[in-house]
């Protein structure tokens, strides 16, 4: 959207002198639905990520989470704006161009049976990035998808079995081997680990902390709650439809939202804690997401917002993102009461 | 590295390695009706090879028999108008009814499913000149198109399967473009996409090998459509020319003096009837065994 | 439940509304039996709200679906008593079952699309619910579903009874779904993940909803989840299933606290918070859920167990008292393992690290 154009200033992690390894710019994405309407998923939106580090980018159902990670990997094109991987603009490449950048950063899915090709053995699966761009081969192919099988805590001679064979636990860290197989720079985990269980949710992504210290990746890691972040994120992002609302690093969303939405997501997750969770206020939100195609006017959240001041400002002027405190910025014109 | 402490817990999961083939194939082998198509089909195949080299009596020799003769202990099945041998034309009309119905069914494989993948894949407006001309030949009527292409052509046993085909390519390729729409949606084609495959690859490597299983099953169905379909063209006078035996021709004959002798009628009509039924079961077996909504 | 532990309850508690015995659901497939609900005993109290947590295959929904019969092919009830008003639920005609079913206790899914029918509006379907059972007028009823719409608390409730299920949202769908559970006034509702499909501000919505219409109607709930937060929200006693058995039950507080079974407690450790530290690293639980067509002999956690000493490879171990009102199916609990093998200390976290019973080695 043309009123964001003008923020250039960009969030810093606090103290990261780190090289920027994706660079977002206004990135927008409309989808067609139906004539003269769209889907805004995704209006406007600027961030980086910098080597090595983990954003989490947290957000509901219908927020553009999902498209944005898609546009970050150009899966998708954007409506407008500019996506960067290490100073190349992955916006302006097509074709062949394109597909030689898709060795440089690798997804991992949310849903570990639709994601891998049912007709395929998991040794194909894991070695068809490295087939795709002609890497290795024969024997040493054989061998590099065994390694990866094991790096991910499979037996290696699983690989002439079939997806269908394995647990969404076992899935998933297929899933993994094969964003790992190009050594990606970036991997954008999209919800990897929500449909997992809770006891196979910490083994996946424990072993993502370790391949991201082994491997030095960076990760774009997609939730719908903030919880799982919390555990492995450095920075967290928190989007509400199709716009940042807050980014900071972790500690600081967690402690110090600066924005009421962040604040009710927090909330609503139930600890797992009876007497703490009995003493804990719910920060209700009425309603529920407006549709993305018609969004409210001015602050999107404002008509579900505990402390929005209606019409003006809330209803008529959409607050920037701004940088509240050192590092952590907000798009809120009342960051001070949340 | 912790993640080689996970190695060690990790276990096989089923006895042995199932391929989702052999998987398929055990399920069809416990659908009995399928299984007796299966066996019947084989039969008929035996029978149309055998009648290659061997047949009771010639095809084609007139006066083997008295004409009209009821089924007896030298002509097992009777005797036609001509005074030919009703199971020896009946053997040799099986081979007649395979090929074309397998014939036209590879035809429509040819035809249907390339147009199909890249109609679903490409879209756009190839797919739409692909919709219009499946709509196009749906409606006109089959036999009208078999007809005209029949005179136009002249009837001969490849005219007749290409003018069955003609008459049949739109349901695969309406088929297999469903499919790819479908397809080229899942999670498993974005990540092939993010791993780099290139459009063909994702075409011939991940989208055909996922909608194999319902154009099997589409093919096995469009088998006894189109023996059906040459059986009645036959039996109209318009299907493979005489002397040559088919089913369809056989009962054509028959029919006018089926008082005098209705084996004439009767063992051509019933050998179609069971290949016919024989083709569905297998057809309805193949779509349990390789449905995945199916699978446990 | 030993002799004692049952007088002891009968002496706070009013008389069970729900009692199982024994229940066991089984599943006969190609390759062999599926032991889907194993042997479970447990009792439901008038207006309690009773959680039944496990991850998937656990057995749970299974065990609810087969309170009302509702088990799907190939599942059969093979054995077992559910007692409810003095008559077996197991034993009754299929007509009597379909009178409880919606009218003595109702149950909603986790997915209300696939629930309500799409091509009826949603009040009708309410007042369906109630004049299936003939408990109302047609009059009355339509007057109850505005009522029951308010009630779980839809805005503009006169105007929504006509709406179609696609024009309500994912939240609205599931309270009309809860709407229609409570039309006959049912004093059981079991509630089959009813928020896993939520976005979390909404689950957090439906959950005080569940609360309050537990405190205010007195309807007894039964809670299924995989989720440890939802029950500690809104129960006051819990299961825990693991493999088709039940492996803990007791007070949600006694249980956060001070699990006794070490699968509990693990589970427990292996939830993100958000109150957690930064990078703090989460306990999993090494390995995966036994395959229920062949379990593992003795305890069926065994081989992800880290305490597991000798016994639990041989003996399945019986649900026990291990403190007043808390019942634990284990041979060794988690205050010998605290005890004896510093379980509070422990880093290792493979089967068997903690007792140096073949650490890390899958034994089934």
């Amino acid at each position: 959207m043309t009123a964001q154009a003008a923020r250039a200033d960009v969030p810093e992690p606090v103290g990261d002198r780190a090289k920027v390894l994706v660079r977002v710019e206004n990135v927008v994405k409309h989808f067609p639905a139906g004539i003269g309407v769209s889907v805004k998923a995704v209006d406007g939106v600027t961030f980086e990520i910098r080597q090595g580090e983990t954003l989490g980018l947290v957000g509901e159902s219908g927020c553009g989470k999902s498209t944005l990670g898609r546009l970050v990997m150009q899966l998708i094109p954007v409506t407008s704006g500019k996506v960067f991987l290490d100073g190349v603009e992955l916006t302006s490449l097509h074709g062949e161009r394109l597909r030689q950048q898709r060795r440089q950063m690798q997804i991992i899915f949310q849903d570990p049976f639709a994601s891998l090709d049912p007709r395929m053995t998991i040794g194909d699966i894991i070695a068809e990035p490295l087939v795709n761009f002609g890497v290795m081969r024969g024997r040493k192919l054989r061998d590099r998808v065994q390694e990866l099988l094991r790096v991910v805590g499979l037996n290696p001679n699983f690989n002439n079995r079939y997806p269908h064979e394995f647990s969404g636990g076992q899935r998933q860290r297929i899933g993994i081997a094969r964003a790992l197989a190009l050594n990606p720079k970036l991997i954008v985990c999209d919800e990897a680990i929500s449909a997992l269980d809770v006891s196979i949710q910490a083994q996946v992504v424990n072993l993502l902390e370790d391949l991201q210290r082994e491997f030095n990746l960076t990760y774009l890691f997609i939730a719908h709650d903030l919880s799982v972040v919390r555990h492995i994120s450095d920075r967290v992002m928190v989007m509400y439809l199709g716009k940042i609302v807050e980014i900071a690093n972790s500690t600081e969303t967690y402690t110090n939202p600066k924005h009421p939405y962040t604040k009710a997501l927090l909330s609503a997750i139930p600890l797992p804690d009876p007497k703490l969770q009995r003493g804990r206020r719910l920060v209700e939100l009425s309603g529920e997401i407006p549709s993305p195609i018609n969004p409210p006017s001015g602050c999107r959240f404002h008509t579900r917002c505990p402390i929005a001041r209606v019409p003006t400002p809330c209803a008529e002027v959409e607050p920037p993102l701004e940088e509240k405190l050192r590092g952590h910025f907000a798009a809120c014109h009342f960051s001070n009461e949340v | 590295m912790a993640a080689t402490a996970a190695a060690v817990v990790t276990r096989p999961i089923a006895p042995e390695q199932a391929s989702l083939w052999s998987d398929a194939w055990r399920r069809l082998r416990r659908n009995r009706l399928a299984l007796a198509g299966v066996i019947y089909l084989t039969l008929v195949v035996i029978v149309a090879l055998v009648s290659a080299v061997w047949t009771p009596y010639s095809t084609f020799q007139v006066g083997v028999g008295i004409p009209y003769a009821a089924p007896n202990a030298h002509h097992l099945l009777g005797v036609d108008g001509l005074g030919r041998d009703t199971l020896s034309r009946l053997m040799a009309g099986a081979q007649i009814s395979l090929i074309v119905g397998i014939g036209t069914q590879i035809l429509v494989l040819a035809v249907g499913v390339p147009i199909g993948l890249a109609a679903g894949y490409f879209r756009g407006a190839f797919d739409q000149v692909v919709t219009f001309l499946i709509n196009l030949f749906y409606g006109i009527p089959d036999l009208l198109v078999a007809l005209i292409l029949v005179f136009l052509l002249g009837p001969s046993l490849t005219n007749i399967i290409i003018a069955i085909a003609v008459t049949r390519w739109m349901d695969m390729a309406r088929l297999v473009r469903g499919q790819t729409l479908s397809l080229r949606e899942r999670e498993f084609i974005e990540a092939a996409r993010a791993a780099g495959a290139k459009p063909a690859k994702i075409l011939f490597g991940h989208i055909l090998p996922n909608a194999l299983g319902p154009i099997i099953v589409q093919a096995t169905f469009g088998v006894p459509a189109a023996i059906l379909f040459e059986a009645f063209l036959s039996f109209l006078g318009l299907g493979v020319p005489p002397p040559t035996p088919t089913w369809g021709g056989m009962a054509a004959e028959g029919i006018v003096t089926i008082r005098i002798s209705p084996a004439m009628v009767i063992a051509p009509s019933i050998a179609l009837s069971l290949t016919l039924m024989a083709f569905n079961f297998l057809g309805d077996g193949l779509r349990d065994a390789l449905d995945p909504r199916g699978r446990r | 439940m030993t002799p004692s532990t049952r007088a002891d309850a009968a002496k706070r508690l009013p008389a069970p509304i729900l009692q199982v015995k024994d229940l066991q659901t089984q599943f006969l497939t190609h390759d062999g039996i599926v032991k889907a609900v194993d042997g479970v005993t447990f009792d439901l109290y008038p207006g309690e709200s009773l959680g039944i947590v496990g991850e998937s295959g656990s057995g749970k929904s299974m065990t609810a679906l087969s309170l009302l019969r509702l088990v799907p092919d190939p599942g059969k009830i093979v054995g077992g008593k559910v007692l409810f008003r003095d008559q077996d639920l197991m034993q009754i005609s299929d007509e009597e079952i379909r009178d409880i079913r919606g009218r003595d206790i109702a149950m909603i899914f986790q997915d209300p699309q696939s629930s309500l029918n799409p091509v009826l509006q949603t009040g009708f379907q309410i007042a369906e619910a109630m004049l299936a059972h003939k408990k109302a007028t047609k009059q009355q009823a339509r007057q109850r579903t505005v009522e029951l719409l308010k009630r779980v608390r839809i805005p503009a409730a006169e105007s929504r009874v006509k709406d179609y299920p696609h024009q309500l949202s994912g939240g609205m769908r599931q309270r009309a779904m809860i709407a229609m559970g409570l039309a006959n006034a049912p004093s059981i509702l079991i509630a089959d993940e009813p928020t896993t499909a939520l976005d979390v501000t909404v689950q957090a919505q439906i959950l005080e909803l569940l609360a309050d219409l537990n405190q205010e109607l007195g309807t007894a709930i039964m809670m299924i989840t995989h989720n440890m937060g939802v029950v500690a929200g809104l129960c006051t006693r819990v299961l825990v299933m693991y493999a088709g058995q039940i492996v803990e039950q007791g007070p949600v507080d006694q249980i956060f606290e001070n699990p006794q079974h070490p699968y509990t407690w693990s589970l427990l450790k292996s939830i993100p918070r958000v109150d957690a530290l930064r990078h703090e690293r989460l306990r999993s639980i090494e390995g995966l859920a036994p395959d229920l067509l062949r379990p593992p002999k003795g305890c069926r956690f065994h081989p992800r167990c880290p305490f597991r000493v000798e016994k639990c490879l041989t003996d399945l171990p019986p649900l026990t008292e291990v403190k007043p009102d808390q019942l634990a199916a284990c041979w060794v609990t988690m205050d010998r393992a605290k005890k004896e093998m510093g379980a509070d200390q422990l880093l290792d976290i493979r089967p068997g690290a903690a007792s140096g019973l073949e650490p890390g080695k899958i034994i089934p």
